[in-house]
């Protein structure tokens, strides 16, 4: 199954490090390379569904398990629920990558960069999806946040993967040291709340990296 | 009669769902069932015997999830789900003609190259299920609900290496017929077939509707008992319930299309229920039965590629192969894995359809070798790949950590070799090339090799493996020696073909060899071996008028639709006499005249590389070159880097150029010594899997002049200890993307101070900062790879 969503070439030149105008026959070439083999040759899966929850403090409770973050906390104040979502663009990306390696440090830089670009494409897709359910059922939606992001330590990567039962349902799975593979995969939380509250920061404002971030949007 | 008599022979049925049902019984999401062996025994035992009562002929004890990685008493639940199966089957009074399963689910990770657990641990994983359920008194191993089929293959091993009970094996496709991981149909049913499982089919996923064409296309390919165990239709979530909305009766309905595609054993999965199975049982015990047949189909596979042999020939690259190629040599003694890699992947894009592989070498260890050469050729092809050496070791570990159904290369007549080849054949699977050689020599006629090759067939059958599984080589050998010989193999080709409906092999530019000019007649034999009913041919694919003939002969035979590939490889094409007059130099348009130190500062890669030849061969020293156009060159590159006016893409380039000039150092130099600067090793740490920033450091300290041991993603401080002091290193690079890998970076230092002191180690990666590298000890902290090559240089004093 191909991608079904647009890789932004834009995005892809911030992953890839391309900020300025860089006068090369090839460059470009590579972007399309790369943009267009993932695209052909993306197999996405995603599985996503919504589950009641309670802020106290800095913890989110869902299903008898907690999650510690005051900054998902602070995301998720005054939600009643929550959708987990786990998203991956399939194992072909980290191939191409290999693939890539072998010919080019250039194109296999390129083609990390447009897979990065690719699973953000396709979960701003699948978030826009969500969105929009819940704002049928009167629900408004909060930025999505993932584990490994701020304060949200990466070992709550498990509450996903047993929660969603995500191995079995679109074939990510996790490493001992709680690293999804395939690579191009993420898994997020999306607070529904039934208040409209103003927007909450989300993005590298928010982000505890953005001061030494290389990809960081303010900086570029 | 056992499980292995009936199966194939009459209607059996499995059980259904089991995790709905203990849904209903209060199970909570992301509690595991297993643990109710222990704590709620009597509703598992109710659950199965409900089955049993439906009619079930094979019930699975309740241990899908019960490996290590989830519990510490593995053997323990599994004897209790064993136990509690067989009392429920005892209870239904099923004693006699019903099968208690030892149920084993995927493990949940991803098997190495692409994931962190190795095949082997896979296999010792399902291992330890499967043993405590034999022990327990399991009559049959049912594998299910496989979204990858390499996860299976070990699975299937660890019960033919524990156990002698019958092996049944059911994935999870999609509509499109795909697994999760990118395995399609007929790949996966020729790899479990080659694997000598009992039964195999589909189960989960979606409603018995959808399943039908899957079930279709494993019927047209496969020759063994086919089950089918689908879900009570596509799962919906309901608040935060799961259900399903295909009835019972609607369920038998499609059930009863899918039983006449020639189907065996049926039952359910997610959302059904006993109601469900006792319906099916009722609705298809009165229909007709049709035993398997079998389809003499032959596929060779990889974990997401199948090449059917027969229908049209096919290309097996020859290039991975050192014998007579310098260079290759050297790659296998300084486990230059990639050189190998690029070898295989120039052929792909060439047109290989097939990899040979042979890493056969006096002076290293073949064995480990051939699995690590395996390994990550598939890990960036999915050309299926050719295990070709004569080291039984070699060939075993290669067939086992393979990932689908290799080709083999090769056995022959003798009995001493078909003793030592024949059973792994059996064991794991494989397409066999036999040579028509035996104690007697190489038969000089056709009737001789016709001979030798029928013994070869009668062998095949005693150790049961398929006759449609044999390709018989024809052997080619010099016109240069013997005049006759190419006139003998053409009819040796001619007569596997219509003697045995068999298939052949042909090492094609054997034919030539002494003579000049071999490609001319290299290719007007692959052609006339083609027109003799050749099925494979072994030849370099980046060879022009090897694939000239080939191509051609398609198009000519009606095997290319359209003459579509032709088309594509030829639209271009210059005619031979426009060819001799032009000189035909195609690269001159990319680079045109560049010095090499430009096309390296502007990274034009093929231009790098032909004015670093030119320089060789203008009689410059490589090494002159290297320091006076090729470091300054890079360094003026690196350094606007670090200034900020250039950007990585750009850096990246630049070293891709330098790289390709290199190269042909490397190429020009090979087996002699070469000067570097240092050797240094890089790794990212254990528990880490990313390694771009890794790569491009890399490819950086090798264009100023470093060796660099990689030693790869994902190691422990054990390996990088033991690598810095076996070459006595004296900069060991570290990286990490994770704050939590941080910790093995952190092992890793510590490790070397205390075994290897005097060794200096440099870290970088996403997270890293100087006051983090300060903090865990390190000796620096490099922001990018420029930093790391100024790093070094100051170590080694250059």
């Amino acid at each position: 199954m191909p991608l079904g969503a647009e890789i932004p070439v834009r995005e892809v030149k911030r992953y890839w490090g391309y900020y300025g105008p860089i006068e090369h026959p090839e460059a470009d070439s590579y972007i399309a390379e790369a943009v267009s083999a993932l695209e052909k040759e993306s197999d996405p899966h995603h599985i996503y569904k919504a589950f009641p929850i309670e802020v106290e403090g800095d913890t989110v409770r869902i299903e008898s398990r907690t999650l510690e973050s005051a900054a998902l906390a602070r995301n998720l104040t005054g939600c009643t629920k929550a959708v987990l979502f786990a998203a991956t663009i399939g194992p072909a990306c980290d191939r191409l990558v290999k693939r890539a390696n072998l010919k080019s440090y250039t194109l296999m830089s390129c083609y990390q960069a447009a897979g990065a670009a690719a699973i953000e494409a396709y979960c701003d897709k699948l978030n826009d999806k969500i969105c929009e359910e819940a704002r049928a059922e009167g629900l408004y939606p909060r930025p999505r946040f993932s584990p490994g992001y701020g304060d949200l330590a990466i070992e709550n990567q498990k509450t996903w993967f047993e929660l969603l039962n995500i191995t079995k349902n679109t074939g990510i799975t996790l490493t001992d040291s709680y690293l999804m593979v395939p690579t191009k995969s993420v898994t997020a939380i999306i607070g529904l709340s039934p208040v409209n509250t103003p927007c909450i920061r989300q993005g590298c404002e928010n982000c505890n990296m953005s001061s030494t971030c290389e990809y960081s949007r303010e900086r570029n | 009669m056992t499980l292995k008599e009936r199966l194939g022979k009459e209607w059996l049925f499995c059980d259904g769902g089991t995790g709905t049902i203990l849904q209903e019984l209060g199970l909570k999401g992301g509690e595991l069932p297993e643990l109710w062996n222990l704590t709620r025994p009597g509703d598992i035992r109710a659950l199965n015997r409900g089955y049993f009562e439906a009619g079930s002929n094979i019930v699975n004890a309740n241990m899908f999830g019960a490996n290590r990685f989830k519990f510490d008493n593995v053997t323990e639940i599994v004897t209790a789900a064993v136990k509690l199966c067989q009392e429920a089957r005892h209870e239904a009074g099923r004693d006699d003609d019903a099968y208690v399963a030892i149920d084993i689910g995927p493990t949940g990770k991803l098997l190495a190259p692409m994931g962190d657990l190795p095949f082997n641990e896979a296999v010792e994983v399902f291992s330890e299920e499967i043993r405590a359920g034999a022990r327990a008194g399991a009559d049959v191993v049912v594998i299910e609900t496989m979204s990858d089929a390499y996860e299976a293959k070990a699975a299937v091993i660890a019960a033919h290496e524990v156990c002698d009970l019958p092996v049944i094996v059911t994935c999870v496709y999609d509509d499109s017929g795909k697994l999760l991981t990118g395995g399609g149909i007929e790949g996966t049913v020729a790899m479990l077939e080659g694997l000598k499982v009992d039964a195999l089919g589909v189960n989960c996923g979606f409603g018995p509707d959808k399943m039908l064409p899957i079930v279709k296309r494993i019927a047209d390919c496969c020759s063994l008992p086919i089950v089918v165990n689908p879900n009570a239709g596509l799962p919906r979530t309901e608040g935060s319930r799961t259900v399903f909305d295909v009835m019972p009766d609607e369920f038998c309905e499609v059930m009863k299309e899918i039983a006449k595609l020639g189907v065996h054993v049926m039952g359910g999965c997610c959302g059904t229920t006993p109601e469900y199975i006792s319906k099916l049982v009722e609705t298809i015990k009165p229909l007709p039965f049709t035993e398997p047949v079998r389809k003499h189909r032959t596929y060779v596979t990889s974990s997401s590629a199948c090449v059917e042999i027969g229908p049209k020939p096919v290309i097996i690259g020859e290039r991975i192969n050192p014998t007579g190629k310098k260079r290759f040599k050297q790659a296998l003694r300084d486990n230059d894995v990639d050189y190998i890699l690029t070898e295989g992947l120039n052929q792909e894009e060439a047109g290989a359809d097939i990899l040979d592989v042979n890493v056969g070498l006096p002076e290293i260890d073949e064995p480990a070798m051939m699995e690590s050469i395996v390994l990550s050729l598939q890990s960036v092809t999915t050309l299926p790949l050719q295990i070709d050496t004569t080291d039984i070791e070699a060939l075993e570990r290669g067939l086992r950590i393979y990932n689908g159904k290799p080709m083999i290369n090769s056995v022959n007549g003798k009995q001493e070799v078909i003793e030592a080849v024949m059973p792994l054949v059996a064991k794991y699977g494989g397409v066999l090339v036999g040579l028509p050689i035996d104690e007697a020599g190489i038969p000089e006629t056709s009737d001789g090799r016709i001979a030798v090759a029928k013994k070869i067939y009668e062998a095949a059958d005693r150790y049961g493996i398929p006759r449609e599984d044999i390709v018989i080589d024809g052997l080619a050998m010099t016109i240069s020696s013997d005049p006759g010989s190419a006139v003998t193999t053409l009819d040796t080709v001619r007569r596997i073909r219509d003697e045995f409906h068999g298939y052949s092999i042909l090492g094609v530019s054997n034919i030539s060899f002494g003579l000049p000019a071999r490609e001319l007649v290299n290719s007007h034999f692959l052609t006339m071996a083609m027109q003799n009913g050749l099925s494979c041919a072994i030849i370099n694919p980046c060879n022009g008028p090897m694939m000239v003939s080939y191509r051609s002969f398609l198009a000519l035979m009606n095997l290319d639709p359209q003459c579509s590939e032709f088309i594509a490889a030829y639209a271009d094409y210059v005619p031979g006499a426009a060819t001799a007059s032009t000189g035909a130099k195609k690269d001159v348009a990319a680079g045109g005249t560049l010095t090499l130190a430009e096309a390296i500062e502007r990274g034009v890669t093929g231009r790098a590389a032909e004015a670093m030849r030119e320089e060789i061969d203008a009689g410059k020293e490589p090494l002159e070159v290297i320091n006076n156009d090729l470091i300054p060159a890079l360094d003026k590159v690196g350094k606007g880097f670090e200034a900020g006016t250039i950007f990585l893409p750009q850096l990246l380039m630049s070293a891709d150029a330098a790289k390709a000039a290199f190269d042909v150092v490397k190429q020009k130099m090979a087996g002699k010594p070469r000067t570097v600067k240092g050797k240094v090793i890089l790794a990212t740490v254990k528990g880490d899997i990313h390694d771009i920033g890794k790569n491009i450091v890399k490819v950086m300290l090798e264009n100023y002049g470093y060796d660099v041991v990689d030693l790869g993603k994902d190691v422990p401080p054990e390996v990088i200890v033991e690598a810095a002091i076996r070459d006595d290193i004296k900069v060991v690079g570290l990286s990490a993307l994770m704050t939590t890998t941080v910790v093995s970076m952190e092992e890793t230092i510590k490790l070397l101070r205390e075994k290897k002191p005097d060794t200096k180690v440099v870290v970088g990666g996403a997270v890293m900062t100087q006051e983090y590298a300060d903090q865990i000890g390190a000796d620096a902290y490099s922001k990018d790879a420029m930093q790391t090559v100024r790093y070094c240089d100051t170590v080694f004093g250059v």
